[in-house]
């Protein structure tokens, strides 16, 4: 019975406030008249009946106060006084519109920026692989010891013969696959694609744990047979794109490389394979090339992914693989002999997601976009104690009628988390641009450009705004409006009441508006923005460096792209073809040269050992070591790479006349110092046969740092294609007139006019490839300036904001100092000194923990030490600025205060 | 500067939590308003005990929402209406209870001023 009382009473307080209060106040009102009335007739001092009201109300004692206190303890108060707070603080929101606005957009700035990082930082390092129990899924790969100028590897792929000679003996994986990523021209009907693909064997799905949706894996004979069956399963995408998601898919037909493969299985939808793109699987035994060989035991093009067996740990498995890797490397062991013993590694799939320096960029980036929300946290914290200060007359009045100082911190912290949810709500646009941006920089290809082995699944395709960004952001918001609120909240509310209730705007605001605490947050946003702007500094400074550097080739002005070859025809037709593609392409107006390389730079390709014919052998292990291009004779022409020496390779180098060969600058100079170079015979080391048996040095050429900036160029040997025709992947060179992007077309279509069903593709200027080699680089100084950059602007309007509001306090002082003679310099360089010191304090302090934590930037530097004097001084003299500029505008205010009317107010 | 005293006049503070007990010791009789409630006990410890009267209404609300007291607004006899509150069965036990409580604690209280 009572329990139900108990409930409807609270529920009907809850649901109908409004009659709750009044009937409160009627019974008040009632029990106040009784009172007084009863006064009246005991004639106890009272002379008059508002007289007895007033004692009456006297005798009430602070009614709210206890209301209160009773409402805290019921249980559904708290939901009520959310409710209450939180329109409260839409109320005083809306009656600042200004500073509202000015707050929302500091925190969006701060948590939008966060956000998007951290969608990065998710996506890349935090995200499980998309696969089940990902953890039991570790990378196995071959390594090899450093060999002369080459430095020792562990992500090496695995051939054929090698993986099967580990799968026979181990038993720590449950499940093992080889599978490789690679471009297919896929063609149903009218439609041809360019599109990624991966060849893969039977165990493939099984170890990642899919299943095919429709249809059936290959079987064990589909795929390890050679050329076996000519069979694919498709992606869902494909599938809805080429089939229109038709069931019968199953049995029909698709030409992969002009060859046709029979559909078996459809995957299910959003798997993309490890690649993260593909859209066909073919078994990897399979070759679209029916004259092409078996996979043989020193062809390393596969890469490994294994599934734990129940009960072993990575550990265990990693122990298993290396001591097996000495018995693939007895049975195969290294071709040239030296006794250079490979090995092999497993690793967790998921620590090999990202390349280290992503990894360190990534971090260094979610570290400073944390400093930019403290900063914008500080600054929307002054603003608090700035509107506090304002306020203090109100909640003097509130403290005075009895509201309790934790209920009124507790709404004041309603209003600053309201506003950080707010602002991490209007963040979200940010932070979906920025996570949009991110994505679009294809972090995985330019990885893949530089040599790792990455798995595309984890690439920064893969960054979005999901849940988890979401999530953070919410908590985010939460947490920073508890940051930025705690403080002004509990300084606001502490109680000195009747100075405030005075409100005379004299110095009393100044002990209540917390001057210090503001001066404290305005230093500690100067001190951060410092170390931001520190690491902006040298990164940029890097950025500059490394786009100071002379690749040794001219990158303006060119349009590269791949042609895809017919994979059947004879290698003398390949050469034909090649042939008349230069020929043709050359001849497009606009275009001044046309060449080709196999090994273009900023990609990374084979380099051999080299024998110096005109001397003994050198020891195994110290012999010398070129990169190796094939290229068509004007190819060095197109990339305007000078010739130093002797003649450029011409129509004379054909297949019959001796071997020819320019080396580069650097090779020169390391193998024949200080002697003519020209008729000298190099021949590739330690192998029989061959195209590099033995040939003559006719030209030296610049020097081209092939790796791009970061490593300096090596030695390098150049020979014509024309000599030894074989299939090389080309890549096409035309120099251009104008822009280079206006010749794609033309190009593409001359090359479609004569050669249909080969598709151009990967078609990019050469600047493009160049700055894609840069883009770590550029995307760490790109967003740390921008951060800084921020930072440096809030910390600013920070310094303006507390000079300004001193400026507003002592207008009076002013006053006095300009009536008793103080000239308009004296005062506002009374001003700006006190700005000055702000930054002074806040740089030095700043300036310490900069030269504490430049270091992490690690990679991200590039021939700048982290504690470059210059460039911290340098952004110390760029804070001076910034500071002064701040302090001046107030000081200039201050100066221009008229004495008398300063006196007046 | 400190606080000033609440109210001039000396008088005898509640214990804390005593408030509770009077107020349903005094609705066991018969259902009274909040001004009549405050009367009584006043008048019963002869003005030694005065409720603060602004911390009656606060008590008389958490004893409701505990379901101890129930309330009806019904006409008094100046013709104005007024919220007579009533004690529940469980608002009779909670008394009993409070008051075997409240005569250990005082036995206890006793003793221990007698030895000292």
């Amino acid at each position: 019975m009572s329990f139900f009382d108990a409930m409807r009473f609270r529920v009907e307080a809850l649901l109908h406030p409004g009659r709750h209060a009044r009937e409160t106040a009627e019974e008040v009102d009632f029990h106040l008249d009784l009172d007084a009335m009863q006064a009246e007739q005991e004639g106890r001092g009272a002379v008059s009946p508002e007289e007895a009201g007033y004692a009456a109300r006297r005798r009430f004692g602070n009614a709210t106060y206890y209301r209160e206190e009773t409402r805290a303890m019921s249980g559904i108060g708290w939901l009520e006084r959310l409710g209450q707070d939180l329109r409260f603080a839409l109320r005083s929101f809306r009656r600042a519109p200004g500073f509202t606005a000015i707050a929302v957009a500091t925190l969006a700035l701060g948590i939008g920026a966060n956000t998007a990082i951290f969608s990065a930082v998710d996506a890349l390092l935090l995200r499980p692989l998309p696969f089940p129990r990902p953890g039991r899924l570790m990378s196995v790969s071959l390594t090899v010891p450093q060999r002369g100028n080459f430095p020792p590897r562990d992500n090496v792929n695995w051939s054929w013969p090698k993986f099967e000679t580990l799968r026979g003996m181990q038993h720590v994986f449950a499940q093992t696959t080889l599978w490789y990523p690679e471009p297919f021209t896929i063609r149903h009907g009218d439609q041809t694609l360019r599109d990624q693909g991966e060849y893969t064997d039977d165990g493939y799905f099984p170890t990642l744990g899919v299943r095919p949706a429709l249809g059936r894996n290959f079987t064990a004979e589909e795929a390890t047979r050679y050329n076996a069956g000519h069979v694919a399963l498709i992606s869902d995408a494909l599938w809805q794109r080429l089939y229109d998601a038709d069931r019968r898919v199953l049995g029909q037909s698709v030409t992969v490389n002009g060859q046709l493969y029979t559909i078996v299985g459809v995957l299910p939808p959003g798997f993309e394979g490890l690649s993260g793109q593909a859209l066909l699987w073919l078994p990897a035994m399979t070759s679209s090339n029916p004259r092409a060989e078996a996979p043989g035991p020193y062809d390393h093009r596969f890469l490994s992914v294994a599934r734990l067996a129940d009960g072993v740990s990575p550990e265990q498995a990693a122990a298993v693989v290396a001591t097996l890797g000495a018995r693939i490397d007895a049975a195969y062991p290294d071709q040239n002999g030296q006794g250079w013993h490979w090995g092999a590694t497993a690793k967790p799939l998921d620590q090999t997601r990202v390349d280290p320096r992503v990894r360190s960029t990534l971090l260094v980036l979610f570290g400073a976009v944390g400093l930019v929300l403290l900063i914008a946290c500080a600054n929307v914290a002054n603003l608090f104690l700035a509107r506090a200060s304002g306020r203090r007359r109100e909640i003097a009045v509130r403290i005075a009628l009895g509201a309790g100082r934790r209920r009124l911190v507790g709404q004041l912290l309603t209003e600053s988390v309201l506003l950080g949810v707010t602002g991490g709500v209007v963040g979200l646009g940010l932070a979906w641009a920025g996570a949009r941006g991110l994505a679009s920089l294809q972090l995985s290809t330019v990885l893949q450009g530089n040599g790792g082995v990455s798995v595309g699944v984890l690439g920064s395709q893969a960054i979005r705004l999901d849940p988890w960004a979401l999530l953070f952001t919410l908590a985010l918001g939460i947490v920073t409006g508890i940051v930025f609120g705690l403080v002004p909240a509990l300084q606001a509310t502490r109680p000195s009441l009747t100075e405030d209730l005075k409100d005379d705007g004299g110095p009393a605001s100044r002990r209540f508006g917390g001057l210090g605490s503001r001066n404290v947050l305005v230093a500690a946003e100067i001190a951060l923005a410092v170390v931001l702007l520190a690491g902006a500094g040298l990164v940029l400074r890097s950025l500059g460096r490394r786009m100071g550097v002379d690749l040794g080739f001219d990158a303006t002005r060119t349009l590269t792209f791949r042609v895809n070859r017919a994979p059947e025809w004879a290698p003398d037709s390949i050469t034909r073809f090649y042939d008349v593609a230069i020929q043709r392409l050359a001849e497009l107006p606009g275009v001044t040269s046309a060449g080709m390389t196999d090994c273009p730079p900023l990609v990374q390709c084979a380099g051999t050992l080299i024998n110096l014919m005109d001397r003994p052998a050198a020891a195994p292990g110290t012999e010398p070591q070129a990169g190796v291009h094939w290229v068509t004779p004007g190819w060095t022409q197109v990339e305007h790479i000078p010739l130093l020496r002797g003649r450029l390779l011409d129509e004379r180098d054909r297949v019959g006349t001796p071997m020819s060969v320019l080396i580069s600058e650097t090779a020169a100079r390391r193998w024949w110092p200080g002697q003519d170079p020209i008729g000298k015979i190099i021949g590739q080391a330690r192998t029989a046969g061959g195209g590099l048996d033995s040939a003559f040095v006719v030209g030296v050429v610049g020097d081209v740092r092939y790796q791009g900036v970061d490593s300096l160029p090596g030695a390098d040997v150049y020979l014509s294609y024309f000599q030894v025709p074989f299939y090389y992947r080309m890549m096409l060179f035309l120099r251009t007139r104008g822009d280079p992007l206006a010749l794609a077309g033309p190009a593409r279509a001359s090359m479609a006019r004569w050669a249909p069903g080969f598709p151009v593709y990967d078609v990019r200027t050469m600047e493009d490839r160049v700055g894609q080699s840069l883009a770590y680089s550029r995307l760490g100084a790109l967003l740390l300036g921008l951060f800084a950059a921020v930072a440096l602007g809030l910390a600013a309007i920070g310094t303006y904001g507390v000079i300004a509001y001193s400026v507003a306090q002592r207008t009076r002082e002013i006053g006095i100092r300009v009536a008793l003679g103080a000239s308009a310099g004296d005062v506002s360089s009374m001003v700006v000194r006190r700005g000055l010191v702000l930054g002074a304090i806040g740089g030095g302090a700043g300036l310490v923990v900069a030269l504490g934590v430049t270091r992490v930037l690690g990679s991200l530097l590039y021939e700048v030490a982290p504690r470059d004097p210059v460039t911290l001084a340098a952004i110390l003299a760029l804070l001076g600025l910034v500071v002064l500029l701040a302090s001046w505008i107030p000081a200039r205010r201050a100066a221009s205060v008229p004495a008398v009317e300063a006196l007046k107010s | 500067m400190p606080r000033a005293p609440r109210n001039a006049t000396t008088r005898t503070e509640l214990l804390r939590g005593t408030l509770d007990l009077l107020i349903l010791q005094t609705l066991s009789l018969r259902p009274l308003h909040g001004y009549g409630i405050a009367q009584h006990i006043a008048r019963l410890s002869d003005g030694t005990l005065s409720v603060e009267q602004g911390s009656l209404y606060p008590a008389l609300e958490r004893l409701q929402a505990r379901g101890w007291v129930t309330s009806k607004w019904e006409p008094s006899p100046t013709g104005r209406r007024a919220r007579y509150y009533t004690i529940t069965r469980t608002g009779r036990r909670q008394l009993g209870e409070e008051i075997s409580s409240l005569d250990a604690a005082l036995l206890a209280i006793n003793r221990v001023l007698e030895r000292a």
